[in-house]
This record gives structure tokens, C-alpha cells and sequence, in this order.
């Protein structure tokens, strides 16, 4: 695995001033290295989903910087999001219009080659080669996660951002797109950016772990050094993130 | 700015039309509706003593005219709305494509859908009243649609504005907003009808100035330059003033986050 740099956050912050001055990220910074699965843990309200919304460029920081493969995302943002992807919880696609339809809409966004075959593939892969002529509304949540999900690895993304991309799947295909996102780590190296509450999920997938609270970074390593750090013992990162949530490392 | 990305969009909502059958009545149930209604009471006008020489002429120009301005707003808002309403405004922006690609492609696709519409229209007119607007304009209509068509742009780029800023709480603005100017754009009658206060403001709406010489066109027959420049000139700048107000709201709710639009 080389050790080149993907993503590099800077002292990115982003506060609200209405209806009052809320601090939702507060000075972060970190980076992710070409291959690596980073894991960005905290409980609701902690910065994830505003941290992410910012590195796709959908919200601009109140200050800070942004960086993908060594340039500034600020002023580069289209060249830079043709190499990006993601898919989120909280996006959803035109739910009138069937899935083929709108994995071909963001295949022509993103100028994909070949795109009927990528399209196929990808619905292969993900086990929803079938739902090809649904509409998207006639999908359940899983199955729309999973649409989600062909859509983000359309471009052969360099760098993928997932906000809970396993939150409504079952056991079953959860450890199937488990199994997708490594062999996709694996076979081309992509990177990946993942916020998830399934801490079993993060032990399993991801190198890195940034723990946010409260706008901040309160810790980050692997789930081994994190749990060494907090003195955790033989308790589980699930543990972990229990006590955080409940407040018991505010100080640190 | 890349041709494949307006294309995209473009495509976008042609597939959306495949699947909502329903919108168009948009197209064509409503024009065809206010048609009829409105021909055969400019007919009944007319055949009455007294009445004003050509007003079936008057009415279905003032309809067929009011037309492209209100589906050339239409299609912009709308299409916004659509985004909004299926929660893909952050897959859209998160992608390459930019916001002027998303604007050109809308504009397209409202200049292909009025076009669709007013072809429509026209042959309706001639089918019930046997009158071709093209004897009495002749090519002298393209100038005149393509200043109602700015029109209608700048209406839309500032309802688009509005529900950037303030989200899918304004959405009735989408349909509703263009009629605040319909009393001063004298669709149907002169501006002089109008009370003094009421004329004041016309002379700020380009439409006025349209619907003003399409009635000298039709009674004279002469070409009334110095309103079709007068209409030019406005309408050029309230489109400036509309584009830099519609992507400055793009910006706001950016800085507010996208996200935020999605959840409505």
C-alpha cells in the first residue's frame, strides 16, 4: 500500500448562526491515505454528516481548507468531484424514474465508459440486477441502499464517501457490501470515507478511526490503539463509543 | 461547462415525463382548456353589436402569448422542485455537474416544452377558429416569443432564487408567483385600463410591452419597433439581475448545506 495522500483536512470548521451560534464542526483536521477504509465515529449531533456534506462540496466550510490528491478543493471542485463518489443516508434518487434509468443519468454525469456494462456490473454486484425496470419508488430501504451504493462506485471513484451505507440492510447483505467495499479496496485501491453506528461494522472494515464529539476530533488510531488509549481493557470499540456518548470523556 | 452534462440533465427529466403521464395536462389539458373557454367567449363577444373589432384575435393572442411566459418559468421552478421533492439535490451537486449546467439544461428543456405546447396551441386555434397567428404576426412572432420566453426566464430564475433560500415552504410560488404580474403585463387590454398607479408599475414589466404590440400589430398591422425595444431592454437587464440573484441564492444555501433542501 503506498503512503500517498488522498484527502487532508485542515482546521475545517462550520458553524450555524441561526436560530443560535452552533459550533457542528470545530477545527478538525486529518488525512487519509491512498487504500485506507477511515471510519468516522460519533454519536447524533456530533459533526459526521456536516463534515461529510462539506468534503462533497455541498456545504462550504465557514473556514479551513480541503484538499484531494494535493489540490485545493476550493476552485477545483468539478475536476476534483469527477474523481469522487458517494452515497448517503439522508440523498435519495428521483423516485418516479426506475433504477436503470437513474444509475444512466449519473453514468453520463460522470462520463462513464461503457457505461450499459458498468451499469450491469455494478447492479450485479450488489444483488439488485433484478430491480434494473423498478421504479425507485417501488424499492424497500435496503434495496435503495444498495441502488445507493452501485451508484457511488459508478465512476470508479479514487476516494468514496459513505455516510451509514449499511444502516437498513439485513445481517446478510450488510456483510455482503462489506465484502464488495474490501474487494473493491483491495482489487483497485480505492479509499474509503465511512460514517456507520455499527461499531462491529468499523473493527472489521476500517484501518483508521476518527472519533468526533461535539464538532471536535476527541481521539483517532486503529481500533486496537483507541481501545489501548482509553484504557478499555477487553471491552469492545461498541463499549467505547457507549461511554463517549454518554458523555464520560467530555474533558478529554 | 460540458455539453454531456446538460445533456444528462436534460435526459433527467425526459425520463421523468416517460413515467409522469399526469404533467401532461400541464402541456396540453390546460392550454387546450383555456382555448376553448376563452374562444368561444371572445366568439360570443363578438357576435354582439358594438363590440370591439378583433377581440377573438386579442383574446387568443393574450392566451397563447401568456402561455410561453408561464411555461418558460414554469419548467425552471419545477424542475428544482423535482429535485427537491425526490431528495437528489445533493447526489446532483455532489457530481461534477455545476449549477450553469443544471440552468442551461432547464432553460433547454423549458424552450423544447414550450415549443411542444405552443405548436400544440396553434393548431388547436386554427382546428376550432380557424385563425393562423402567423397571417397576421409572420416572423415578427419568433422576436416577440423570444422576448416572452426571457420573461419567463427571469420570473423563474428569481422563484428559483426564492426556493433555494427558503425551500419547498415557497413551492406554491412555483405556480402562483408569475400571476402577480399578469394584472400589469395588460394580457388582455390595454395598459391605458388600468388606474394610474397600476400603469406606473406596467411600464416596469416588459411583458407589458408585448402584449401592447401585439394589439397595434393586430388593429394597424404596423410594426411597433420602440416597444419591442423598450421590452428588449428591460427584460436583458431584469435577466441579468435575476441570474445574479437566482446563483447568489445557490450560494446562501450552499452556505446553509444542500442537505438542508432535501429534508424540505
Amino acid at each position: 500500500m503506498t503512503e500517498k495522500t488522498v484527502l487532508q483536512v485542515n482546521d475545517l470548521k462550520k458553524y450555524f448562526d441561526k436560530p443560535k451560534l452552533t459550533k457542528a464542526v470545530d477545527g478538525i483536521s486529518f488525512s487519509v491515505k491512498q487504500g485506507q477504509i477511515v471510519g468516522v465515529l460519533g454519536p447524533n449531533g456530533a459533526g459526521k454528516t456536516t463534515t461529510i456534506q462539506m468534503l462533497l462540496g455541498v456545504s462550504t466550510p465557514t473556514s479551513g481548507t480541503i484538499s484531494y490528491f494535493g489540490k485545493n478543493f476550493t476552485g477545483k471542485e468539478t475536476d476534483i468531484k469527477q474523481m469522487i463518489n458517494f452515497s448517503s443516508a439522508y440523498a435519495n434518487l428521483p423516485f418516479r424514474m426506475t433504477v436503470w434509468e437513474n444509475l444512466d443519468i449519473y453514468a453520463r454525469i460522470y462520463a462513464v465508459k461503457n457505461r450499459k456494462e458498468r451499469i450491469k456490473h455494478l447492479l450485479d454486484s450488489f444483488g439488485v440486477a433484478n430491480l434494473a425496470k423498478k421504479r425507485m419508488i417501488q424499492l424497500s430501504a435496503g434495496q435503495k441502499t444498495r441502488v445507493m451504493l452501485a451508484k457511488s462506485f459508478l465512476n470508479w471513484p479514487k476516494i468514496i464517501l459513505l455516510d451509514e451505507p449499511t444502516a437498513s440492510l439485513d445481517p446478510e447483505i450488510a456483510d455482503q457490501v462489506r465484502k464488495f467495499l474490501l474487494n473493491q479496496q483491495k482489487s483497485y485501491q480505492v479509499t474509503i470515507l465511512i460514517t456507520s453506528h455499527n461499531m462491529k461494522e468499523v473493527e472489521e472494515l476500517c484501518d483508521n478511526i476518527i472519533f468526533l464529539h461535539h464538532g471536535k476530533i476527541l481521539a483517532s488510531g486503529s481500533a486496537k490503539q483507541l481501545l489501548k488509549k482509553f484504557n478499555m481493557g477487553k471491552l469492545k470499540l461498541e463499549d467505547l463509543f457507549l461511554k463517549i456518548t454518554r458523555g464520560e470523556y467530555e474533558n478529554i | 461547462m460540458k455539453i454531456y452534462r446538460i445533456w444528462a440533465v436534460i435526459v433527467r427529466h425526459l425520463y421523468n415525463m416517460k413515467h409522469s403521464w399526469d404533467k401532461l395536462s400541464d402541456s396540453f389539458y390546460w392550454p387546450a382548456m383555456d382555448l376553448i373557454l376563452w374562444g368561444l367567449t371572445s366568439l360570443y363577444f363578438a357576435s354582439q353589436k358594438g363590440s370591439v373589432s378583433n377581440i377573438v384575435m386579442i383574446l387568443l393572442t393574450g392566451l397563447i402569448f401568456w402561455q410561453v411566459i408561464w411555461r418558460s418559468q414554469y419548467e425552471i421552478t419545477v424542475s428544482l422542485l423535482e429535485e427537491l421533492w425526490s431528495r437528489n439535490v445533493v447526489n446532483l451537486f455532489a457530481s461534477p455537474l455545476t449549477v450553469d449546467e443544471w440552468l442551461v439544461a432547464v432553460l433547454i428543456l423549458g424552450v423544447i416544452k414550450m415549443l411542444v405546447t405552443i405548436l400544440f396551441v396553434f393548431l388547436l386555434t386554427w382546428f376550432f377558429y380557424t385563425i393562423n397567428l402567423m397571417n397576421s404576426f409572420g416572423f415578427f412572432l419568433l422576436p416577440i416569443f423570444g422576448l416572452l420566453l426571457i420573461s419567463g426566464w427571469w420570473i423563474g430564475l428569481i422563484v428559483a432564487g426564492l426556493i433555494l433560500r427558503f425551500g419547498t415552504q415557497v413551492q406554491t410560488l412555483a405556480w402562483s408567483g408569475v400571476y402577480l404580474l399578469a394584472p400589469f403585463s395588460a394580457i388582455y387590454y390595454p395598459v391605458s385600463q388600468l388606474p394610474g398607479w397600476a400603469q406606473i408599475i406596467s411600464k416596469f414589466v416588459p411583458a407589458s410591452y408585448l402584449f401592447e404590440a401585439a394589439r397595434t400589430i393586430l388593429k394597424t398591422g404596423i410594426i411597433p419597433y420602440d416597444q419591442l425595444g423598450i421590452s428588449l431592454f428591460i427584460n436583458i437587464g431584469y435577466l441579468l439581475l435575476a441570474t445574479i440573484f437566482f446563483k447568489r441564492s445557490f450560494t446562501a444555501a450552499k452556505n446553509v448545506g444542500l442537505a438542508g433542501l432535501d429534508e424540505g
